[in-house]
């Protein structure tokens, strides 16, 4: 307590130092505080709490959980978020892997740069644009990807207007959009890793294959967890693709958790389900990241 | 490897080739690749005349320009607090801030909504601003670069009398140059690219941002590619400028922080 009172008052260099020090954190601190701790404290107490006609709150326990969590819309959000998720992230970091260890083989740096860059290009313009760019491929009618079809001679497909197609064809957007961004990370990690591994790798006799499963992947291992736990939070919040495209349909089949809050919230006012669904979302992303750093996370040193 | 590339590539090609057609060409059966005319510039002059275009791009240029200059003085000032000084409370604070990452934004958003609307700023630049003027990733960012400034340099400063502030500006910023491109960019990048935000703050035409603008032109039942692909193209060209000068920190800030999820 007297620590704090001479924050005010100080009296020797060291109290002046400590003051500069807080001072120089302050803004960020009040800030950070009012945009987020304070909200989602709020979030949180407004999802026990109704708005009654009059504009009173009342506190109702868990009666708005009961309602949002027996609702058949709301798990048809979360089942789809999740088949959206298993379709893209495995993908996404698999595909990353690959083309980061082929990028790591190219000798020339310009080269490696350049073509990084080309699979970058995607994560740098807004998800806006990315989605409006995939549904011109898409277009049952005039779209490329029908186009390449009727070349192979197969039969027109109707992507994001069917019920099965849906998903997997926005998968392949957030694919497209996020794979630049993991590549890069792999890349950096691959170039951290000291040429002495391979050659006593080699010397012991490793084939390239052993030496990508015994040496280069438990050394990624760090990446690799990291990379996923991104891949899982950026797809369980998928919103701006959706809503650029499909708003969630046909018949509800590419509804995402986020689109229902975001309707739930700004098209139908009903704040205390949203408040519920925005605890759901924060529970469930702190969970999913705990559980994969408890379980997969291996210090690495070199 | 260069055939993948290609393949990421493709759909920024067929953007840009149908941004140079007509209506009539890009319903040709059997499609041609190429558009007609090279030059057809019809569809941007169209895209700037059926909506104030050009106000989305000022409205995007000056909310991602203030979030970028915001976030670096900050989060510069905080990461030096927090890299080179030690006060009461100095772990707990990181810790608090650091873990504000695992916060989706999507969380806060309909306490955050009530508070900008309670204080008049719905449909205002602050407003749009608000949560976007400090991110965590800056913090982080530039915490890690100051800790590997030299005491030496900060102390010999003291020595000579300089005061905390000016530390700050001519001893510790010169050293972190690297660090504050990084985040000046990616950060604007960032806020360029924002839609969920300002889809719920922003209500008249003259406020919208340009992902927002690129969306009216799809609210109708037939929707003109042509047009779509051309306020696209508008819309990517400034990012596109800005990633290609800047590419080198885009990585850096990539690689070091996995930045926000």
């Amino acid at each position: 307590m007297r620590g704090v009172l001479r924050l005010f008052a100080p009296r020797s260099y060291m109290d002046r130092q400590r003051r500069a020090g807080l001072l120089f954190v302050l803004p960020a601190l009040v800030y950070f505080g009012l945009v987020f701790l304070v909200p989602l404290v709020e979030s949180v107490v407004g999802s026990f709490h109704r708005i009654v006609p009059g504009g009173e709150s009342r506190f109702v326990g868990l009666r708005l959980y009961q309602r949002v969590f027996t609702d058949s819309t709301f798990w048809q959000a979360v089942a789809n978020t999740v088949s959206l998720l298993l379709m893209s992230v495995p993908v996404t970091v698999t595909l990353a892997l690959a083309v980061a260890l082929g990028l790591h083989r190219l000798r020339s740096v310009m080269a490696r740069s350049a073509w990084a860059a080309m699979y970058f290009l995607p994560f740098s313009v807004s998800l806006v644009a990315a989605a409006l760019i995939w549904q011109w491929m898409y277009d049952p009618l005039y779209g490329f990807l029908n186009h390449l079809l009727g070349l192979a001679g197969l039969p027109p497909l109707p992507w994001l207007q069917s019920l099965e197609l849906v998903r997997p064809s926005l998968a392949i957007v957030n694919v497209w959009v996020r794979l630049g961004f993991d590549t890069v990370i792999f890349l950096a990690a691959l170039q951290a890793i000291p040429a002495d591994y391979y050659e006593a790798a080699s010397i012991d006799g490793a084939s390239a294959r052993q030496a990508l499963l015994r040496v280069t992947l438990p050394l990624l291992n760090p990446q690799i967890v990291m990379v996923t736990i991104l891949e899982l939070i950026f797809n369980f919040k998928m919103f701006a693709t959706v809503y650029a495209t499909t708003q969630g349909g046909p018949a509800g089949a590419s509804q995402t958790v986020i689109m229902l809050l975001y309707d739930t919230a700004f098209k139908f006012f009903r704040l205390g389900d949203a408040s519920v669904m925005a605890v759901f979302v924060f529970a469930s992303l702190l969970l999913v990241t705990l559980v994969q750093w408890r379980l997969f996370r291996r210090e690495v040193e070199y | 490897m260069a055939a993948g590339a290609l393949c990421v590539f493709f759909p920024f090609f067929w953007m840009a080739v149908t941004s140079l057609k007509t209506v009539p060409e890009i319903q040709r059966v059997p499609l041609h690749i190429a558009p007609d005319r090279w030059t057809n510039l019809d569809n941007f002059r169209e895209v700037f005349h059926r909506q104030p275009f050009a106000r989305f791009l000022l409205n995007s240029a000056l909310i991602a320009g203030v979030s970028a200059v915001s976030s670096v003085v900050v989060s510069s000032l905080a990461g030096y607090g927090f890299a080179k000084f030690r006060f009461p409370g100095h772990g707990v604070f990181f810790f608090a801030i650091v873990g504000i990452l695992m916060v989706p934004f999507q969380s806060v958003v309909v306490p955050l909504y009530l508070w900008v609307s309670r204080l008049g700023l719905l449909d205002t630049y602050l407003g749009i601003l608000a949560p976007d003027l400090v991110s965590v990733f800056g913090v982080f960012l530039m915490r890690q670069s100051i800790e590997v400034v030299p005491s030496d340099y900060i102390d010999a400063a003291r020595i000579d009398g300089a005061g905390e502030l000016r530390i700050f500006w001519r001893v510790i910023l010169p050293s972190v140059k690297p660090a504050l491109a990084t985040l000046v960019i990616v950060k604007f990048m960032w806020t360029w690219n924002e839609l969920f935000w300002p889809l719920i703050v922003v209500n008249s035409p003259s406020m919208k941002v340009v992902t927002l603008g690129l969306l009216s032109f799809t609210n109708m039942y037939f929707i003109e590619y042509n047009l779509v692909t051309a306020a696209a193209v508008v819309s990517i060209l400034p990012i596109l400028v800005v990633f290609l000068v800047g590419q080198k920190w885009v990585v850096r800030g990539v690689v070091l922080s996995g930045l926000k999820g």
